[in-house]
């Protein structure tokens, strides 16, 4: 005889009944997901009106002011979730995102993985080699890209050490660009990755929750 | 006399109105027939250059170059300017070095030659002896009360340096580390800015200097942001090629990294400048000036290549993009192919041992498993 069960108690109660295979853990703190979401948004917004500002496009006619303004807005928000992360990572000693040595022993390993020279990835920290060093260049370029901004934007009243470090308006500018390609470059790499290799990173940046497998 | 304040309001009235020596010379010939203000005992040396600040300086219009030379300025050497030539012309240069050291303002035209200790660029003979400009700029450089570095040239190397740069061509600050020298960036410089800083040694001393040595008075703001066409930028309203009347901007117009006060002074006594004849600026007064500048019609310096071959920026990040973006879809291939994205996403979508499936209740309109969680 069939039994029924009723579906209107909470989910996660029947999944806590033994009816998922391994067990859920907290793996993503609110300020980790914030702090994602809000770069995500203000990278995006940077990125397109940076490439606006860089090369107007003939299919757009845009208030030039109003995007320098967003670009400038947008920055200084970008700015303000790289703080709160970093400060959460302090608070938490968190150093998940700093690439260690044995992050370039495994580096290899993981190439050899993504290049089907092995069947799985090598075992990791939160973030495998690859994942920590795009991130780590995430953060570090975009400080860079910033302290670029603010010396263009100063326009040599102020950090006149860095004008001259880097040799010109010109030069920043170039440097800006090329910062941009890079993070056009691996963005799509961090995307494919995230929804081929393991969706369950996604829903951990959203629920704050992963899934973790059984071991076998 | 003037005071510096009343000097600092002539460059910008001058600027505005076109007259800026009509409005300075009258009272500094005053002060010099004085007595307030000693005529400026000048040396000018060029060293690698086409003459172009010269001609620069000779093209100010009222009062006329001769004017100013006569009335105000002691203009004691200089090889294109000057009747005397051998011997006698470098007399002067050598009895200046010794009668006047720390009185004279040394004026240094065109690049630093420095291959070959300098020999590509010969300026005088003493006696026998081949001087280079190296040599000389150095040894008048120590002695001089100020040294100006007049032109790009002069100022940062400038086209004379551009890559390849066979002959290791430099600016002159490069070679005098330990004097501040004064830079008047420009190809070429403007006469005001040349003469304007000249009678601001004269008058009250150095000037205030901004990040790369320029006089602020005349490189405090950038040519965009004082562009007669700053509003089209705002708007987006952008001319397609060069002789178009909008914004320059999309054809790769310099303005917005270039220091210069072009867009209020103008050129040729204040006849036109560059935008108002609708080609882009093409920052001449910058640092790196042309290889970061060029090409000119474009935002982006060319990337230079080992073999001669350069590529444009723009398209060096496309080449970039599109290598990613082929590899991405590769790599997506060959996953699908060998059946690692479908493993990668049952291994982290499937949560259940077994899938629940769901059947209607027609009596009470709920939804039921049709198997218990813990039936096994």
């Amino acid at each position: 005889m069939k039994r029924y069960t009723r579906l209107r108690q909470p989910t996660i109660k029947q999944l806590k009944k033994g009816n998922v295979r391994g067990q859920f853990i907290p793996f993503q703190p609110i300020l980790v997901r914030v702090f994602h979401w809000g770069f995500a948004l203000s990278l995006t917004v940077i990125l397109l009106t940076g490439l606006e500002l860089h090369h107007p496009a003939n299919f757009l006619a845009l208030n030039f002011g109003k995007v320098l303004m967003a670009h400038i807005v947008f920055s200084w928000f970008g700015l303000g979730f790289v703080a709160i992360r970093i400060a959460d990572a302090i608070v938490r000693r968190d150093d998940s995102l700093i690439p260690k040595i044995d992050d370039l022993k495994t580096f290899p390993k993981l190439i050899a993985y993504y290049i089907f020279l092995r069947s799985s990835p090598p075992p990791s920290r939160k973030y495998n080699s690859g994942q920590v060093f795009i991130y780590f260049s995430w953060i570090l370029l975009f400080l860079v890209a910033s302290l670029l901004g603010l010396t263009s934007y100063w326009q040599g009243k102020h950090l006149i050490g860095v004008w001259r470090l880097v040799g010109g308006f010109q030069v920043l500018r170039w440097i800006k660009f090329t910062i941009s390609i890079y993070f056009l470059a691996t963005i799509p790499l961090h995307l494919y990755l995230l929804l081929t290799e393991d969706l369950s990173h996604l829903q951990a940046m959203i629920t704050g929750y992963e899934r973790k497998p059984p071991p076998n | 006399m003037l005071s510096r304040r009343d000097f600092l309001k002539l460059v910008v009235k001058g600027a505005m109105l076109g007259n800026f020596y009509q409005l300075i010379s009258p009272p500094l010939a005053q002060a010099v027939a004085a007595g307030e203000v000693n005529k400026l005992p000048v040396v000018m040396i060029e060293t690698g250059t086409c003459t172009g600040d010269s001609i620069s300086l000779d093209n100010i219009w009222t009062p006329t170059f001769s004017d100013i030379l006569s009335n105000i300025v002691d203009w004691r050497y200089d090889w294109s300017m000057m009747q005397a030539h051998g011997d006698a012309a470098y007399q002067v240069l050598q009895e200046t070095y010794d009668k006047m050291p720390n009185e004279f303002i040394l004026i240094v035209q065109g690049a630093m030659i420095q291959r070959d200790g300098g020999h590509y660029n010969h300026v005088a003979y003493d006696g026998a002896k081949l001087i280079t400009g190296l040599e000389l700029v150095r040894r008048f450089g120590l002695k001089a009360k100020y040294v100006v570095a007049i032109g790009s040239c002069a100022a940062y190397g400038g086209p004379v340096s551009g890559y390849p740069n066979p002959s290791q061509a430099t600016g002159v600050q490069n070679i005098l580390p330990e004097r501040r020298v004064i830079n008047i960036s420009g190809c070429p410089a403007h006469p005001d800015w040349i003469m304007g800083t000249l009678l601001h040694l004269a008058l009250y001393g150095e000037p205030e200097l901004e990040k790369y040595g320029r006089p602020k008075l005349f490189y405090g703001e950038t040519v965009h942001n004082r562009c007669p066409r700053r509003h089209d930028y705002d708007q987006g309203i952008f001319a397609t090629e060069i002789g178009q009347k909008e914004c320059l901007f999309r054809v790769g117009c310099k303005g917005p990294v270039t220091y210069a006060d072009c867009p209020i002074r103008r050129w040729n006594d204040r006849f036109n400048w560059p935008i108002g004849c609708n080609t882009p600026c093409i920052g001449c007064t910058e640092p790196g000036y042309p290889d970061l500048m060029s090409p000119f019609s474009a935002h982006s310096p060319d990337i230079p290549f080992p073999g001669g071959t350069k590529v444009t920026t723009d398209k060096i990040g496309l080449g970039v993009l599109e290598i990613t973006s082929v590899a991405i879809v590769g790599h997506a291939a060959i996953s699908l192919y060998k059946g690692r994205i479908q493993k990668n996403l049952l291994k982290s979508s499937v949560k259940s041992r077994h899938r629940p499936s769901v059947k209607k209740v027609k009596t009470c309109h709920q939804y039921r498993l049709k198997k218990p969680c813990n039936e096994e």
